[in-house]
């Protein structure tokens, strides 16, 4: 697995989009943009339900409505750092979450964008889990995986 | 899972030891002599990692056999994982969405607007 930049107890998602970088940071901050991708497959962003005020302090609020039954998961975050069109970070109200998305400049107008998440648990602060817990058990999930299809490594 | 019940799955998978014994009881139950084996570590040693392993609900020990087996508890061990594998989802589905939003708005502004 490669994930040359991720820090001990990140959780890393990297896409590349056949777009120039302006364009899909602006689709991370507008909510006419936010709407027709930040809920994930079976619920929907409604536009008018999303704030986003991209600047240090500023709220980034979204609700996320279930198609099938109605049921809404809001999302209550605070911008952290805003470098347009290179670096976002957030973090979440309720989780302390902190969300860190890096926009790199590609060949042919393409841009990786990488997700970099923390959502360490209470009990994972310790000595003992800085030494990469995460990073560790996402790779372990995988080796499992395997283990499980019956393809031991 | 509880959030409490969570905590404690994942403190126990933060050592490279206990995933390593995790990993093992994957393919089959095991005495803690069979786990201790490919460890430089003594029976003792190995028996506290599953002590903590035990006290987290992802194993559990017969209590009647004679060399008393390690079993590894699936349904606790997936829910942890499942913990991951839910925000990478998310990020998955999220960036496919996204990935067709950027495809629709660069191929034909124009024509979207008169749809």
């Amino acid at each position: 697995m490669n994930v040359p930049h991720a820090a001990p107890g990140d959780l890393e998602f990297t896409r590349v989009f056949d777009a120039p970088r302006e364009l899909v940071f602006a689709c991370m901050i507008q909510p006419e943009h936010l709407t027709h991708f930040w809920g994930p497959h079976g619920t929907s962003a409604p536009v008018d339900r999303i704030h986003v005020d991209p600047r240090p302090g500023g709220r980034f609020e979204t609700v996320m409505v279930n198609d099938a039954d109605g049921s809404e998961y809001p999302t209550r975050a605070t911008y952290v750092e805003v470098v347009e069109p290179e670096r976002l970070v957030w973090e979440e109200a309720h989780t302390a979450m902190t969300v860190t998305a890096t926009f790199i400049d590609l060949d042919g107008a393409r841009t990786e964008v990488r997700i970099h998440q923390t959502n360490v648990p209470e009990a994972m602060r310790s000595s003992e889990a800085q030494a990469g817990f995460l990073t560790s058990l996402d790779r372990f999930a995988a080796y499992l995986d395997q283990l499980h299809d019956g393809s031991t490594p | 899972m509880t959030e409490e019940r969570l905590d404690a799955a994942f403190t126990a998978l933060a050592d490279p030891t206990r995933r390593a014994i995790i990993a093992r009881l994957a393919q089959g139950d095991a005495t803690v002599n069979e786990l201790a084996a490919p460890f430089e570590m003594s029976l003792p040693g190995i028996s506290k990692h599953l002590k903590v392993l035990e006290r987290c609900g992802l194993i559990s020990r017969s209590r009647q056999a004679q060399f008393r087996p390690c079993h590894l508890e699936s349904a606790e061990l997936d829910a942890a994982i499942e913990w991951i594998e839910e925000h990478r989802r998310v990020w998955a589905e999220r960036f496919d969405r996204l990935d067709e939003h950027l495809r629709n708005i660069q191929e034909s502004p124009v024509e979207k607007e008169d749809t």
